[in-house]
């Protein structure tokens, strides 16, 4: 019973309205990059207590705790809502999502090549497209729409690459 | 009036409130997101196809609903906007950090907060993607001594539309945003339909 999809514009609206919601009592928009920079730094803090004094991730790890912050909170809601959403909508499967017939193995091979790339694209952009490009965006800043027309149109120029990846998508 | 958001960053309510509350806006948010469809590769990688403009479209209308929230807020003076954290605006990391994202994109059809809605339903390559992002922020963090008077360059502080080409948030800002919004919109549309075209004569 696979339901169909909301219309995007009512998506839109309520995701809009969720991220005014988080301005309106956080102070701060909704992000997820950051959660996965502070996971791999506790991570790596917990193998070499050393690492509290890196020259970027000291700053997550001054209280002893890098998870402590609302953006990891905020994102194991974010991880909650998908599932309850899903498993209302039948729509809870293991699956490696690909184009038509391309292999499994070059599928999840460009999925960790592009994880690598992403995470670290987001420490030199200060967030992804939820904490910099539709938080920043809704809140009016420059930088916001420089990095979405940016990513965005590297990855249309790129994507002639990918192409039997994504065959049929 | 006693109150005026946000309610943390002005200090009218404690932090732990504040994380339980953000727990909900969380929840909200990756329901919403799985509902639209961002729970799969597949959308996310058919925007750069224009075969679906389903992402994008969301996009637009979350962005132009957040802002008109934001002005209606401000305009009444329930909202002193201000005291919202807003990422400071890096102009030469944005550029180039936001073709590495975007490349990370196309390849892999996730980015950080669609892949959370990804791994809570059973998506193997989300997972992967997952351990691929803790391999790239742990290389950041042991080379960032390489990296960082570049990525703290074109340092514009908290800069809104209005700084850039002058008026206020209920002028420039809003109607520069709107625009962008929709003119994003109209491209993605024209795109679509040339490339469909094409695709029907099977080129």
């Amino acid at each position: 019973m696979n339901e169909k999809y909301w219309n995007p514009i009512f998506s839109g609206f309520l995701l809009g309205t969720v991220l005014f919601i988080a301005y309106a009592v956080a102070g701060q928009g909704i992000g997820a990059s950051g959660a996965f920079a502070r996971v791999t730094a506790q991570l790596t803090y917990l193998v070499d207590p050393n690492f509290a004094t890196n020259a970027y991730a000291g700053k997550y790890l001054r209280s002893g705790n890098a998870l402590g912050n609302w953006i990891v909170v905020e994102v194991v809601g974010v991880m909650i809502g998908g599932y309850i959403s899903a498993a209302f909508s039948g729509r809870i499967h293991q699956s490696v999502d690909r184009g038509d017939d391309y292999p499994v193995s070059k599928r999840l091979m460009f999925a960790f090549l592009g994880g690598i790339l992403v995470a670290f694209a987001t420490r030199l952009t200060r967030g992804c497209t939820s904490g910099q490009a539709l938080s920043g965006a809704g809140g009016f800043s420059v930088g916001a729409w420089i990095f979405m027309l940016s990513a965005f149109g590297a990855g249309m120029l790129l994507s002639p690459f990918f192409k039997n990846q994504w065959k049929g998508v | 009036m006693d109150w005026i958001l946000p309610l943390f960053t002005t200090g009218q309510i404690a932090n732990n409130l504040n994380l339980f509350i953000g727990l909900f806006i969380g929840i909200g948010f990756g329901f919403i997101l799985e509902k639209a469809g961002f729970g799969t590769s597949r959308h996310i990688a058919s925007v750069f196809y224009f075969s679906k403009l389903v992402v994008t479209q969301t996009m637009i209308s979350a962005i132009v609903t957040a802002a008109t929230w934001v002005v209606v807020f401000s305009y009444f003076g329930w909202m002193d906007f201000s005291h919202v954290f807003i990422p400071i605006t890096y102009v030469w990391p944005y550029l180039f950090g936001g073709m590495v994202f975007g490349a990370g994109m196309i390849m892999s059809g996730w980015c950080p907060g669609t892949v959370l809605v990804g791994v809570s339903t059973g998506k193997i390559d989300a997972f992967v993607f997952v351990a691929g992002m803790l391999v790239g922020m742990f290389t950041y963090f042991q080379t960032y001594q390489y990296f960082e008077a570049f990525a703290n360059s074109g340092n514009l502080g908290r800069f809104t539309i209005d700084k850039l080409v002058g008026g206020n948030m209920f002028t420039s800002s809003y109607l520069v945003t709107v625009i962008l919004a929709i003119g994003l919109g109209v491209f993605m549309n024209v795109m679509k339909n040339i490339i469909d075209k094409k695709r029907v004569k099977g080129v």
